[in-house]
Formats: structure tokens, sequence, C-alpha cells
């Protein structure tokens, strides 16, 4: 099956925190995408980037941590024994020990869901589309488009008048 | 682009219940709980008194943060494939009052009527109306609205509002009184349409609910920011305004918030000029009544109970309507548990 990626574009985020809402709903109260409230407030919503070269599962002694077909890095909670060695590689503090599991919790991509056909929650109903998921060429085509658009801005000299009009630079421009 | 997916629990209607509920309000928490009930088989009818469902994502908050698109798209889903039936420009009320907004609505239903001819309603009407800050001179002509001046300056842009009605703000001195996410937009908006931008908060930088950051974008585009500041009138010349009298502040001992308070300083009066002014503060909920038909408190929400069920037996609240001003996220967690309640109900559970 094609590898899936679940790409959150921080550029793009507004920090309304409906991602981990939806998570914290389909998960009993333990939502995988966790805001992290800056000093400055700013709402930064972290989750699992599912990395390529995973340094989680590379360093995981029992083997707990495996990737699906689908792409997601998952863990079999029965072989986790709660060592923590996967949290001190991740550069994001992403897997969370759950003492009533007794294994390592993360995000699955949403596993039950896309054994329904159904996607990733917080992908769907981001009111930003802020999270993408899906293949990585679309991904990246539409992140890369995102960014274009704002390109012409960056390069040529724009007049007042015409920065002001700019609806779609709203935080690009500064 | 593709919409909000509201239903994102199933994959299509399953079988009917034969129960029918309507929904009053399509904002995010009016909006997220017909996307529930729809996935358990209810027939969902939607109210609203605006032209088109989407709530103050749609006609208030910038495009630059939540893309029109999305938003039209995602309703559009909820109609086409899960039979949601919107009813636009209908404002239900028990009761009367004017709210903000109300230019678009040219029917009125009663809340009773719906609660007669439903299983369950549920409200989710949000915070539609500004209440007077109470100073002095805070009625004179060039004072806006937040949700008027954004939602014309939106308006306009999907076509719903002339663009005479969007005033020219072009180096306009524009001073908004507040510091929450209401104030950052307004302030966003007319600081793109060419206005000298001034916020005015009676703390500092460190309390503003809408946060250093936020703030901090607007002042790297050139819009001023004032803190320790509170507004004691506002000076008017033939009936316009023309300044805003401010009293400067310190922060005292904490409220019940825990932020500390902020306290007027005894003769620090002193003047700025200004050719608008907008209060971001204030917002009050708008309930579909006035009088006792259904509990509010005193600050004007729907009281509601752990299931989400307001004093009347089958009628529902959830969203800023039952909490206040809040976020969009707090309108959808609401809305989803609203709908389990209401689903729970229907079958007899609880
Ligand atoms: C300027 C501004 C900027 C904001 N920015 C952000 C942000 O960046 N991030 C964030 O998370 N939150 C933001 N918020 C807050 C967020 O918009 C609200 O918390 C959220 O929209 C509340 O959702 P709701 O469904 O309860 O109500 P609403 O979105 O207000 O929807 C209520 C709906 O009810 C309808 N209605 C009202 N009265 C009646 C009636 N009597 N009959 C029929 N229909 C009626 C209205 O037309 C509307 O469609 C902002 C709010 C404002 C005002
Ligand atoms: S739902 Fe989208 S916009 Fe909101 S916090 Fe999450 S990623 Fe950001
Ligand atoms: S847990 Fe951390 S290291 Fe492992 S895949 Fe996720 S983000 Fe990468």
């Amino acid at each position: 099956m094609e590898r899936k990626y679940l790409y959150l574009d921080y550029l793009t985020c507004i920090g309304c925190e409906t991602c981990e809402t939806v998570c914290d709903f389909i998960h009993d109260g333990s939502p995988h995408i966790r805001i992290y409230v800056t000093e400055n407030k700013q709402y930064l919503p972290i989750n699992c980037k599912h990395c390529d070269d995973a340094p989680c599962v590379r360093v995981c002694p029992t083997h707990a941590i495996y990737r699906d077909e689908d792409g997601a890095v998952r863990i079999h909670e029965d072989k986790c024994i709660g060592c923590l060695a996967c949290l001190q590689v991740c550069p994001y503090g992403v897997p969370f020990y759950s003492l009533k599991v007794r294994a390592i919790t993360k995000c699955d991509m949403c596993a039950d869901r896309r054994e329904e056909g159904l996607e990733p929650a917080c992908a769907l109903m981001c009111p930003a589309e802020a999270i993408q998921y899906g293949p990585l060429v679309m991904v990246l085509e539409l992140v890369n488009e995102r960014r274009a658009k704002n390109i012409p801005e960056h390069r040529r000299e724009l007049g007042e008048e015409e920065l002001r009009k700019s609806v779609s630079s709203g935080y690009v421009l500064l | 682009m593709r919409g909000i997916k509201f239903s994102f629990l199933c994959k299509e209607k399953p079988q009917r219940t034969g129960k029918r509920v309507a929904i009053v309000g399509a904002g995010p928490a009016g909006l997220t709980a017909a996307g529930y009930l729809v996935c358990k088989g209810h027939d969902v009818d939607i109210y609203d008194k605006m032209p088109e469902p989407g709530g103050l994502m749609l006609f208030v908050i910038p495009e630059f943060r939540i893309p029109v698109e999305r938003v039209r798209l995602g309703a559009k889903e909820l109609e086409e494939e899960f039979e949601v039936t919107y009813y636009p420009k209908t404002k239900v009320m028990e009761g009367e009052r004017e709210d903000e907004g109300d230019e678009f609505y040219e029917r009125v239903v009663k809340l009773s009527e719906l609660r007669e001819n439903y299983d369950a309603v549920l409200i989710a009407t949000g915070i539609w109306n500004v209440g007077r800050i109470g100073i002095p001179g805070d009625d004179l002509e060039g004072i806006l609205s937040p949700l008027e001046l954004l939602f014309w300056i939106k308006g306009a842009e999907l076509g719903y509002v002339p663009k005479e009605k969007v005033p020219d703000l072009r180096g306009k001195r524009v001073g908004i009184i507040g510091a929450g996410l209401t104030a950052v937009d307004a302030a966003f908006e007319c600081n793109r349409l060419g206005a000298e931008v001034e916020i005015f908060y009676r703390r500092t930088i460190r309390e503003a609910p809408a946060g250093a950051y936020e703030i901090n974008i607007l002042r790297n585009r050139g819009v001023k920011w004032f803190e320790l500041v509170t507004p004691k009138r506002v000076i008017g010349e033939n009936g316009r305004v023309k300044a805003i009298e401010l009293l400067r502040t310190r922060l005292g001992e904490p409220d019940e918030t825990g932020r500390r308070r902020p306290v007027p300083i005894e003769g620090s009066e002193f003047q700025v000029e200004l050719d608008y002014l907008v209060f971001a503060i204030g917002m009050v909920p708008t309930p579909p009544v006035n009088g006792s038909y259904i509990a509010t408190d005193r600050r004007g929400r729907i009281v509601v109970d752990s299931r989400h069920m307001t004093s009347v037996e089958g009628i529902f609240a959830a969203g800023d309507v039952a909490n206040g001003p809040t976020k969009v996220s707090r309108a959808i967690k609401d809305g989803l548990y609203a709908a389990v309640s209401i689903d729970r109900w229907l079958r007899g559970e609880s």
C-alpha cells in the first residue's frame, strides 16, 4: 500500500485546538495530538511525525515499535516494557507513557478509523486545512503551492496598497 | 480544497432512526453536532438567520485564518451526502430581541414551535450581540461594533454587503479597545484596509487573551499597542467620535480569573484623537429566547445540565451561547458532546 503522511503545516495552523479536541473525543479523553502553548501564547499542536528514519523504531530494545502498511509508526503494546528510550530520542517528545495501558501510547494515524476506510480525524476537521493526510506527493504539492503563492510577494517590491490587499499572506509576510 | 468533514465519524448515513432533530445556529457547534447526529441515523434540519451556514467562521473570522471554501464545502457535504436541510435567513426566537446580523433574516420561527415539531432541538446561536460598555459618549457615530465591522468587510468580499457599506478606512485613525481574538482580528482587517490602528488594553501584553505572539505580528505591521489604559469617556464633535479619553492603570491583586486586576490611576487622564472606535469587548450570548421560556444566567448564557440539556426537556444547547465567548475548538467539543447526549436521550438511554 502507498505510504501515507500526516503533515502539519505550522504556517497555516491558526492554533484553534480543534485537532486536539476531536482526537480527545475519539480517544476517550487521551488525545495523541496535543497543543503546546508557548510563553508568548502561540498554540502549537504537536503530534507524531511518523518519521521516515524513525529514531524511536531504531532505539526500542524490544522491537515494540513498527511501521504499518500505510506508513504509521505504531506500538505493540504487549512488547513495550516502558523503558522510555523512545521518548529520549524523539525530537518532538511524542511517546506518551500510559500507566493505565502500561505501554507507550501515541498517534497511530487513526488506525481503527483507517480500517473502516476513514481518514485521521484531525486532518478532516481542522478548519484551516493545516493538516494533510495522504501520499507524499500530494502533501508536498499542496504545501509547495501554498508557499509558491507567497513567493512573488516576497520577491517583488510591493506598493503599500498591494501589500494591504494581499489576504493570503497573514503570517508569511513578516 | 476539501471541506471540513463535520461527519468525520462515518462514511455514509446509516439506517434511518426516523427521529428528527432541529439545530438552531449553523456555526461550528451546530454543524459538528449535525455531523454526529447524521452518523447516528437521525434526520437533521438546521435553522440560521444568515444567508448561508458557517457562523462566525464564515462571516466574521478573516479569510487568511479560515478559508471560506473550507467551511462552505463542509456545510455542503452535510446537505448533499447526509440529507441535512438548511433553512437560511430564518431567525428562531421566542419573544423579541434585535441582534447583530439581523438585516438578513426573512422569516421568524418560534423556538416552542420547533420543540413541538421535532423530537429534539439543539440551540447553538453563539454570541451575536455586543453590550454597551456604559461610559459617556459610547453611542457616538463612528463607534463600530467589532462584529458589524468584520462582517461588513467579509460580507462585502462575499457579496452580501454593498461595498459602500464598508467605511473607507484609508489613513483613518482607528482605536480598538480589548486584546482578545476579536480585537486582534479587527486590528488585522483595519490595518489591511489602510487605517492607522491603535489597540488599547487595560492590562499588559502578558495577560492579553490573544497572546503576545499575535499582538507582535500586528505591531510588526505597524499597529500601535498601548497597554495599561482604560477608557473613561468618548469625546464627540457634532455627534461623531473625535477622541477617546483614557486613564492609566496599574496592576493590583489577582481577580477570580487569576490575572492581576487593572486599577485605574486617579488623575492620569489623557486623550487620543480618533476617527473610529471599536469596543472589542463585552460580546454577549444570544439565545433564541427573550423571556423565561428557557433559563439563562446573569451573563445571558443558557443554563445547561451535564447532558447539555436546558431547562426545557428535549431542548439542548452548545457552543458560545452556553459558554460565553470561547474558541472554535470549544464549540466543536460542545457540539460533539451535546450530540452524544441528544442521541442517547432520543434512544431513551438517559
Ligand atoms: C472576531 C472573532 C475572531 C475569532 N477568531 C478565532 C480564532 O482565530 N480561533 C478560534 O478558535 N476562535 C476564534 N473566535 C471564536 C469562535 O469564532 C467562536 O468561539 C465560535 O465560532 C463559536 O461557535 P458557535 O457555533 O457557538 O457559534 P457561532 O459561530 O457564532 O454560530 C452561531 C450561528 O447561530 C446563528 N444565529 C444566531 N442567533 C440566531 C437566531 N436567533 N436564529 C437563528 N440563527 C441564529 C448565527 O447566524 C450563526 O450562524 C473568534 C471570534 C470572533 C468574534
Ligand atoms: S485544528 Fe488545524 S488550525 Fe486548529 S490547532 Fe489543529 S492544526 Fe492548527
Ligand atoms: S514518535 Fe517521535 S521519533 Fe518516533 S516517529 Fe513519531 S515523531 Fe518520529
